[in-house]
């Protein structure tokens, strides 16, 4: 993905619908608080559509754990806050400032640091708050924020309330100790390696703790959880109903990653991960209770752009050291850019509002959900050709509107090669990223995916580019609805009327 | 009597603030334990600190160079199935 050229005053608002949840109130902030809605509007990675104007990028300082989990390999970067078979450059607090302060005076749409690696941030506290602590001194325009998997949390919470901390993420995958057995083999704790059962259980009530304290302090605190079938999979609704009535703001459930190459546990011992429909089905359960984060694309932890880009080889170590920053300067025209920004989205959501209003006002059908895959750059229209897909939206189409449901990488942590998946072509495996969806909006689309989609019984539709993706959304959903396809209840119907 | 860190060693950083003799320090390519200066924590720990945050299988020999955590001791993945694993990947 491109970051979106933006002039010194963006274009007007074209109209239409921006990229998520026209027709219908249920966005992923629907239920929060004006005050944490006003906090995390502009987070890139909070908002759907505030990820087409900012971006965010992560720091590696913090190289050290505490803890082992069944899904990371500790040669490479955590697997869970990072990604799974992947070195990040290893930046001392000083070159991390230097890289923030730097990305921050050239894409001014970058808006939140975040430390979440490669190992746990808050088990390298100096290099993790050395970190905070100058950057919220030298340049208080940038929105902080560190993930963590609660084992130190509880310690590190006086500390954090000192910084410019937008808010903590805690990784918390069980809250029953023998389930925890199943996913951290030991922890770190009190000078002992600590095994099983009894380790899991002090992380737990360390996250639970930390949860509370955060809470208590009046941090904003999300939730991050990783699905392991068979593992917590039956747990986590519960997960999710006990952290949301602690005070946590969001719960992000996120797919496990194993492949044997990472050389993780799960990934050597052939643990799966979940299908796209077991997840939309946990994420659904869980969303009755809390918010749910449904565009996480589990970025790399030293990544650097807008959400499902990284730009990180413009800002190397070398290519830093070279660059003079005037950071006072940097940031008027920082600000100028964020207001300009600020202004497009609300004329882009009230557009959305008055779109909803006008559907809702139009005769209710009464036809079955279906979901579909859209191919695009960004801007909140479809504008990309099938084949060049990364990733698709998928959004739900009901008789109460369109909303954005998630995004489903087509080549996820693969190279891309015909040697994985057991030589399935790349088309298959996008195929496959499709499961569940019933039609495939995109700009353009060649004969050979044409073909293997209608045989796999999915409808492409190359007939609206361009358009806003609510819009043409509803309006192949009412063509699908006039031609008498909806009519029938699917077993695998997704209840949401 | 002193323990070693070997070159699988992975640079995470996490043993050196925990050693209570400053004995570990950052080399050219990993870490390494200075012999003259390790006790293996007798006296201040019951058990070597670094050696029991490392996260690495073998990377940390004690006094007859054997590892202190051998295959499958950390990961739980049992050694037979990650030599599996390891020529299954390799045939592709």
């Amino acid at each position: 993905m491109e970051l979106p050229v933006l002039n010194e005053t963006p274009a007007a608002s074209a109209g239409g619908c921006s990229s998520h949840s026209c027709g219908t109130s249920d966005d992923q902030l629907g239920h929060l608080s004006d005050e944490i809605r006003a906090k995390v509007e502009n987070h890139p990675c909070y908002s759907e559509d505030a990820h087409h104007y900012f971006a965010r990028m992560h720091v590696a300082v913090a190289p050290a754990c505490n803890i082992q989990c069944h899904y990371c390999n500790r040669k490479y970067d955590c697997a869970n806050e990072s990604r799974p078979g992947v070195v990040s450059e290893l930046l001392t607090p000083d070159q991390a400032v230097k890289k923030t302060m730097a990305v921050a005076a050239n894409i001014p749409q970058m808006t939140v640091l975040g430390i979440a690696g490669p190992g746990d941030p808050l088990a390298n506290p100096e290099r993790t708050f050395e970190t905070f602590r100058r950057l919220s001194d030298e340049a208080p325009d940038i929105k902080l924020c560190v993930s963590t998997n609660g084992l130190a949390l509880p310690d590190s919470v006086e500390e954090l309330s000192k910084h410019n901390i937008d808010h903590v993420t805690i990784t918390i995958n069980c809250l029953d100790p023998e389930v925890g057995a199943k996913i951290y083999p030991w922890i770190f704790w009190e000078n002992k390696r600590i095994h099983g059962i009894e380790g899991a259980r002090i992380l737990i009530e360390q996250q639970q703790k930390g949860l509370e304290m955060l809470v208590a302090k009046g941090i904003l605190v999300k939730v991050n959880s990783v699905m392991i079938p068979g593992v917590n999979d039956q747990h986590l609704a519960e997960v999710s109903k006990t952290v949301k009535a602690k005070g946590a703001f969001l719960h992000n459930v996120m797919p496990l990653i194993a492949e044997a190459e990472h050389g993780t546990f799960y990934g050597v011992m052939g643990q799966r991960g979940p299908t796209q429909d077991e997840l939309m089905d946990l994420q659904d359960a869980c969303s009755g209770d809390m918010n749910m984060m449904r565009h996480c694309r589990q970025c790399r932890a030293d990544a650097v752009g807008l959400l499902g880009e990284d730009r990180g080889d413009e800002f190397t170590l070398d290519k830093i050291e070279d660059m003079e920053i005037d950071y006072q300067a940097a940031m008027e025209k920082r600000k100028v850019i964020h207001e300009a920004i600020a202004e497009e989205m609300h004329s882009k959501r009230a557009a959305k509002e008055e779109a909803a209003a006008k559907h809702a006002a139009g005769k209710k059908l009464n036809t079955r959900p279906v979901l579909m895959a859209i191919a695009t750059s960004g801007q909140g229209v479809i504008n990309q050709h099938f084949g060049h897909a990364k990733e698709f939206l998928i959004y739900e189409a009901s008789p109460d509107g369109v909303r954005f449901m998630s995004h489903r990488k087509t080549d996820l942590y693969c190279s891309g090669d015909d040697t994985c998946g057991d030589g399935e072509s790349v088309l298959q495996r996008t195929i496959r990223a499709l499961e569940g969806c019933e039609a495939v909006l995109c700009s353009k689309i060649g004969y050979e995916p044409w073909d293997m989609l209608e045989q796999a019984g999915i409808i492409p539709n190359g007939e609206h580019a361009m358009e806003p993706i609510e819009d043409a959304v509803m309006a192949v959903y009412k063509e699908m609805a006039a031609a008498g396809k909806l009519d029938e209840v699917k077993d695998d119907q997704r209840a949401t009327a | 009597m002193a323990l070693k860190i070997i070159d699988t060693c992975v640079n995470c950083y996490a043993c050196e603030p925990l050693c209570p003799s400053k004995a570990i320090y950052k080399a050219e390519a990993y870490f390494l334990i200075n012999p003259k200066k390790c006790t293996e924590c007798v006296g201040d720990f019951d058990v070597p600190q670094c050696a029991s945050i490392c996260p690495i299988e073998g990377a940390i020999l004690d006094a007859q160079g054997l590892a202190i955590n051998p295959p499958g001791s950390l990961t739980g993945i049992p050694p037979e199935k990650m030599a599996e694993a390891m020529a299954e990947l390799q045939a592709h």
